[in-house]
């Protein structure tokens, strides 16, 4: 019954992946990890003169542990998501329910699943292109097998300290709060007592470096005791809330006014407010990003001029700042508004309007950056890189994914056409503002394509069937 | 008579799937009608379809007067609709949800027309928990409400009572055959035979997307029929 119960979950994952992508499109997703990680390879020696190694696997390493939040975070936010998105449709882990299996039996199962599943979606197809490409790069052959045990296990960290905590947060808050108190005062006095060799504590990244059998035993019981402990303490109520909320609403529509659309704006905006997930996107899907991109483009300050880095990473802010659509398409299907005179153009106009509100984050972590890093000369051109890409970009989503860019993200044709559009425009435009960083103001006239972009955009998206989205 | 809905030839193929097959169909104004079917007979589809919210592979169809296929946000605008999964937004309460709909529908004095609702269907305690805390049943009492703040010509709910308890499913049967008596149309879909033929002026029979049958149900007590006889006596054939 158990492998039963567990390959009927990893088909059920593979075809609500491949129904929302294609399957041909889903199953080449692994395939574009191995080569983007096959080709970067062999950049590492460039990349060794300016970086010493042990940077390098802690920014891997962090990747990977991001990666083991991330889908730990999804797995136990899946039926909410799904629920938003197919509406009455339910994934094995919650229907299994009206089987005679423990609720305890079925979450292990669910948890296996998940951890097998995206080893081979993403852990996997990255060591291989590594290992392949390791031999061109004189990389001592056993590496990818130390690489492979060591991100492994730092993904599985993520993973099971998420289960840990949230399995903590169903039965106490206050022993959740404790706990984060206990975290921060620990991570507080190890980083005074260690400075920042701090992260060479943590085993499976000790492991990468040292290859030794404790270093082994001590990652696999640092992922071992939470997963046993959230196993253990697994409670399968689901406790309703009926917390009230004021009419968050209505007063913002008003100061909204001045917008095409302001109930569907505000509407975004409380969505956006009360999932909780307004505070957490920005500093993972925003902060976080950006802030290893700095780190990564920091290096290149030994090659090119400091204002080169400060206009490539006004670029690269724009592209990232244009995942914020993400955001507000996520808490919709389509379903919600299928009874309203709302045509999904208006939708994607007001998607913009509220994407505009959000802009201003970027905006400021801009000027900071800019301000911070000595650019003020460049702010700018550094500003108009980042307006002008965020913009288009954004405009480049509408008119390949409308509604549903969250959805179309794994779909490789999508990504490559993506790069395309996106990628040509910014080698241009860096050109020219390595010739003179003020012509990088250029990148305004990108406004003209974006416009152009979005109106195909609405009229592509207008011909397809509601209920699709 | 006027007719609020025409359709002529429609259909609708999903791949090799043929979920509504070359189906005319005609409502009249100030009836009740009700579009009963298995599951899986394309009911829903009709809906959809009806509403603009899918595009059939051919036929044509009015609503109110209006082309579906050349106005379908003029047709959701007059119209007031339900559709089968009851999907308020999750992170809006249930007075915010009536605002926002209020707001896009730019109805006046949606406070009052609100708190009616919330009191006319029972869920005024529930009018600031958010939408996704709420149970089925109040959401579909949300969902209720939406469609009729506007005081829509014509309704077209797609399963109307089948998460409300028999309470509520009394009330609400009552506030529908008021509402036709005062002039409004509603077209429902549904598998329950029972309520059909409790509250239905008119009928239509769809199975495996095709109509075997449609006409009023007065038209059954001539025959000496019952709605469910009759139902199984066509499916059957069929």
């Amino acid at each position: 019954m158990g492998l039963e119960l567990f390959g009927s979950m990893m088909k059920e994952e593979w075809r609500l992946h491949s129904t929302m992508f294609g399957s041909l499109s889903f199953a080449l997703f692994p395939v574009l990890i191995f080569g983007i990680v096959f080709m970067s390879s062999f950049l590492l020696p460039l990349f060794r003169a300016v970086l010493p190694a042990g940077d390098l696997a802690l920014i891997i390493t962090g990747v990977f542990l991001l990666l083991g939040v991330m889908v730990g975070g999804f797995g136990l936010l899946g039926n909410e998501v799904m629920n938003r998105r197919f509406g009455q449709m339910s994934l094995l882990a919650y229907s299994a329910r009206s089987l005679p299996l423990s609720e305890r039996y079925i979450f292990t199962n669910f948890v296996l699943k998940d951890i097998v599943y995206y080893l081979i979606l993403w852990v996997f197809p990255f060591v291989l292109g590594f290992a392949v490409a390791s031999p061109f790069i004189g990389v001592p052959p056993g590496y990818p097998l130390l690489l492979f045990a060591s991100l492994t296990l730092t993904f599985l960290f993520g993973l099971s300290a998420i289960f840990f905590l949230s399995t903590v947060y169903s039965r106490s808050k206050p022993a959740l709060a404790i706990i984060f108190a206990a975290v921060l005062a620990i991570a507080g006095w190890a980083y005074l007592s260690y400075g920042t060799g701090l992260a060479d504590l943590f085993s499976p990244l000790q492991l990468l470096h040292n290859g030794t059998w404790p270093a082994l035993i001590e990652s696999c019981v640092l992922v071992a005791i939470p997963f046993a402990v959230s196993i253990a303490l697994f409670t399968p109520e689901y406790t309703g809330t009926s917390k009230r909320f004021s009419n968050l609403l209505t007063p913002l529509t008003g100061k909204l006014s001045f917008f095409p659309y302001p109930p569907l704006a505000a509407k975004d905006l409380v969505d956006l407010w009360r999932s909780g997930g307004g505070v957490g996107q920005v500093i993972f899907s925003f902060l976080l990003p950006l802030g290893l991109i700095w780190f990564f483009m920091s290096v290149l300050r030994a090659l090119v001029p400091d204002y080169a880095v400060l206009l490539v990473f006004a670029v690269t802010a724009g592209i990232i700042s244009a995942t914020m659509y993400t955001w507000i398409t996520s808490f919709d299907t389509f379903c919600s508004y299928a009874c309203l005179p709302v045509s999904v153009s208006t939708l994607i106009t007001s998607k913009i309007c509220t994407f505009t509100v959000l802009q201003v984050i970027p905006a400021v972590f801009m000027v900071v950056v800019t301000v911070i890093t000595g650019g003020i000369l460049y702010l700018i051109p550094a500003m108009a890189l980042w307006c002008a890409f965020s913009f288009y970009s954004l405009s480049v989503s509408i008119y390949l994914t409308g509604l549903t860019p969250n959805v179309l993200v794994y779909d490789v044709k999508v990504l490559l056409a993506f790069m395309v559009l996106v990628g040509v425009p910014v080698m241009v435009i860096i050109a020219l503002a390595f010739i003179n960083p003020y012509f990088g103001i250029a990148a305004l006239l990108l406004g003209i394509p974006a416009v152009g972009l979005v109106r195909k955009g609405y009229k592509r998206w207008e011909g397809k069937d509601m209920a699709s989205f | 008579m006027v007719m609020v809905i025409e359709s002529q030839g429609l259909t609708k193929q999903f791949g090799d799937t043929m979920a509504v097959d070359n189906i005319t169909l005609s409502v009249p104004q100030g009836s009740l009608f009700g579009l009963l079917g298995p599951n899986g007979s394309g009911k829903t589809t009709m809906i959809k379809m009806l509403t603009g919210q899918i595009r059939p592979t051919n036929g044509q169809m009015t609503v109110l007067g209006l082309n579906v296929l050349n106005d379908p946000i003029g047709v959701r605008k007059s119209v007031g609709i339900i559709p089968e999964q009851e999907t308020p937004p999750s992170f809006l309460t249930a007075m915010e949800y009536l605002a926002f709909v209020g707001a896009v529908r730019k109805i006046p004095d949606i406070d009052e027309k609100a708190a009616w609702w919330f009191r006319f269907l029972e869920f005024e305690d529930k009018r600031d928990v958010l939408c996704k805390d709420l149970s089925r049943g109040t959401r579909q009492k949300l969902m209720f409400a939406q469609a009729f703040l506007h005081k829509p010509v014509l309704a077209l709910i797609d399963e109307p009572l089948i998460n409300f308890d028999p309470i509520m499913q009394r009330k609400v049967k009552k506030y529908l055959a008021e509402y036709v008596k005062s002039g409004g149309t509603i077209f429902i879909s549904t598998h329950i035979l029972e309520i059909a033929e409790e509250i239905c002026t008119g009928f239509a029979i769809l199975h495996k997307g095709k109509l075997l049958y449609s006409g009023a149900i007065s038209e059954l007590s001539g025959k000496k029929q019952h709605l469910s006889e009759f139902f199984f006596s066509q499916v059957q054939d069929d």
